[in-house]
């Protein structure tokens, strides 16, 4: 009956693992019901038929996948790429890209400047850099939409100080929609930035001066590499929900200048294509995902450098 | 690279340089010269300036009124990027992101130096600080008392003319305090580069150094080898800050050369080195060491009580009331044939050793 001491080990272990799957239970049910369960319904949806009213028809088709990326002719049924999703595709993924480098360049040395100040003012800066989120999304896209309107603050300065004779047309543009979003988006580039920053020993950056770096090498040679997490973090808090944004490009962009989350919406509105709809969103997961995974692969290549 | 062609450079001057915070005067008007090739000690409890000088010297801080001279230049004003000057930190600051060998070849490669230079260099240091094959491992992976080799071995490795190290052993543990003592004395002959040592650890200074500044309240206490330093300090607070130290008062009875006689309150008179001249009458302040006084019979001069007796192992600390109230402690070697040990109450006779006491400036 006496069992040998592995064996009771890995009876040990075994239970170990069963009181943990217990423990877990709780989180999974809500990842299940929250995260994967709709995300399912979703992709069930994009393989459905869509009806001749806009309704949805339980019979299984392709055809909402097949219109993420090709078209096909109504008259002859010749197959040609979607010019319209590709050119919105594209769009999403520049302008959220150029809103990352904008939010880095500008987070960075605003992040560097509250980290390297005394505990009381960090923590007032950090709370400043927090305010924006008290007002709503849309009050403050609508307020950057009064900024740059034709008469807006940004004209009438621009006018009055004789730098442009007529009111440039800023609002309905790419531009606006990238203030927009660099505006919107910064906080999330700056926190994670500031959180590797506030942790940075100050000391490194006088061991490289002292061992003849210039301000330029110091910064390139160990301040980034130290920081590059919050980099990535930055970037990525900030890439990806810029890729999905919906109500700046709406508000800013003047409903021409589409990105993804517009055309998604679209389908399910006015549009009427629920089944390209969902294929659409989970497009756009797929996007994310890729996002994610080399935005990983650089910080994991980070950690092994050496 | 580690020639000994050294005609000694490294030669640091101050002239009345002061660095004031705010309010705060962290160092007021220090005029110090710092020889070639010497383990020169920054020596003082902590916010009496030291480290500040250090700061100076390596460029982190410019002085606020004077100048620094490295070799008859002025550097004051150079970053710390632009002077031969290497920094040992106190925390290491290492660089965590990089290799053993990529830490120490930092300066080289900043400098533009070639690869194969860099890295024949990297390895002399290594040899240098006993960490042969340990060049790729990254810095986070070893012990204390490894990470403060690579930082000794970064600092030295661009060959600086003087070596700047801010307390630099006292993460160490006791032991490993004191093999790094001998380890960086060796260093320091061995490369023959100025070495400048901050530290509060009076033991760690005169173990160490070839001279010693002390230093309180941003001020210069006293300048001397550690042999000057510990038997004629020059005033009450070195007197105190290193090792035990008996004060006596009295009157100055005549100057005789470099010494004085002066006569204690009880009528014992005692000879006591002194750097100035002072007039006959005058009230003055002695030091001396507890080793220098002996015990004695009834016929001495001083005659004291004992109130405590302390084993320490290798001597005996006796603590005694003087008949006019001034404690006094005696230091006796436990040697065989030592005698037999007074006892506590016991009336004892002290002498003070020709030589061994000095006239304190207050």
């Amino acid at each position: 009956m006496a069992q040998s001491l592995p064996e009771l080990e890995s009876a040990l272990r075994r239970a170990d693992i069963r009181r943990r799957w217990w423990l877990s239970l709780p989180a999974m049910l809500v990842v299940l019901a929250a995260g994967i369960g709709p995300l399912l319904i979703v992709v069930v949806y994009s393989f459905l038929e869509s009806g001749p009213y806009g309704d949805v028809v339980w019979k299984f088709s392709t055809e909402g996948w097949f219109n993420v990326l090709l078209s096909r002719d109504i008259f002859d049924d010749t197959v040609s790429l979607a010019d319209a999703h590709l050119a919105i595709l594209w769009r999403s993924v520049r302008l959220s890209a150029i809103t990352t480098l904008l939010c880095l360049v500008v987070g960075f040395p605003t992040a560097w400047y509250m980290a390297s100040r005394g505990p009381k003012a960090r923590g007032l800066l950090l709370l400043l850099i927090t305010v924006p989120f008290w007002t709503n999304l849309l009050i403050r896209t609508f307020a950057i939409q009064q900024l740059l309107r034709a008469e807006g603050l940004v004209n009438v300065v621009l006018m009055k100080l004789g730098l442009v004779s007529a009111p440039l047309q800023l609002l309905y543009t790419d531009f606006a929609i990238l203030v927009g979003m660099t505006y919107v988006y910064l906080p999330l580039m700056v926190l994670p930035l500031y959180s590797t920053m506030e942790k940075f020993d100050f000391r490194l950056m006088e061991a490289a001066y002292d061992l003849y770096a210039s301000r330029r090498r110091a910064l390139t040679g160990v301040l980034i590499p130290l920081v590059k997490p919050g980099v990535i973090a930055g970037c990525t808090l900030v890439f990806i929900p810029c890729l999905g944004t919906y109500v700046i490009p709406r508000v800013l962009g003047g409903g021409t200048n589409l990105m993804i989350g517009n055309l998604i919406e679209l389908q399910f509105g006015a549009g009427r294509n629920w089944p390209l709809g969902a294929a659409l969103s989970i497009a756009l997961v797929a996007l994310v995902l890729v996002g994610l995974v080399i935005f990983q692969r650089n910080d994991r290549s980070g950690g092994d450098h050496a | 690279m580690l020639d000994e062609t050294a005609t000694a450079t490294g030669a640091i001057t101050l002239t009345r340089v002061a660095k004031v915070f705010g309010a705060f005067t962290a160092v007021e008007n220090i005029d110090l010269t710092i020889r070639g090739n010497e383990f020169f000690t920054l020596l003082g409890p902590s916010g009496c300036g030291k480290t500040t000088i250090l700061r100076m010297l390596a460029g982190f801080e410019t002085p606020t009124r004077g100048e620094i001279f490295l070799d008859g230049t002025e550097i004051a004003r150079l970053g710390p990027n632009r002077r031969p000057v290497n920094t040992v930190f106190q925390s290491y600051a290492l660089f965590p992101h990089l290799t053993v060998a990529q830490n120490i070849g930092f300066a080289l490669k900043m400098l533009g130096k070639p690869r194969a230079e860099i890295a024949g260099t990297v390895d002399r240091m290594l040899d240098l600080v006993q960490l042969q094959g340990r060049g790729d491992q990254l810095v986070t992976r070893l012990s204390g008392g490894q990470q403060q080799r690579v930082a000794l071995a970064r600092a030295l490795a661009p060959r600086p003319r003087v070596l700047l190290l801010d307390e630099p052993l006292s993460a160490l543990d006791q032991k490993l305090r004191k093999t790094m003592q001998i380890e960086l004395k060796r260093m320091q002959r061995e490369t023959g580069i100025t070495f400048v040592f901050v530290t509060h650890d009076q033991e760690e200074a005169l173990t160490m150094s070839d001279r010693i500044a002390v230093l309180s309240n941003g001020a210069l206490q006293q300048v001397g080898t550690p042999h000057e330093i510990y038997n004629h300090p020059a005033s009450r607070f070195v007197a105190d800050f290193i090792g035990e130290t008996n004060l006596l008062t009295g009157k100055v009875l005549r100057h005789d050369g470099d010494s004085v006689c002066v006569a204690l309150p009880g009528g014992a008179q005692i000879k006591a080195r002194s750097r100035h001249v002072l007039p006959a009458g005058a009230e003055v302040t002695l030091a001396v060491r507890p080793e220098n006084c002996a015990l004695a019979g009834p016929e001495a001069p001083l005659q004291g009580r004992v109130r405590e007796v302390v084993y320490f192992g290798t001597d005996t600390h006796f603590h005694l009331d003087l008949a006019t109230g001034t404690p006094l402690v005696v230091r006796r070697q436990n040697a065989a044939g030592a005698g037999p040990a007074p006892q506590e109450g016991d009336t004892v006779g002290v002498t003070l050793a020709p030589g061994g006491t000095s006239v304190l400036r207050d």
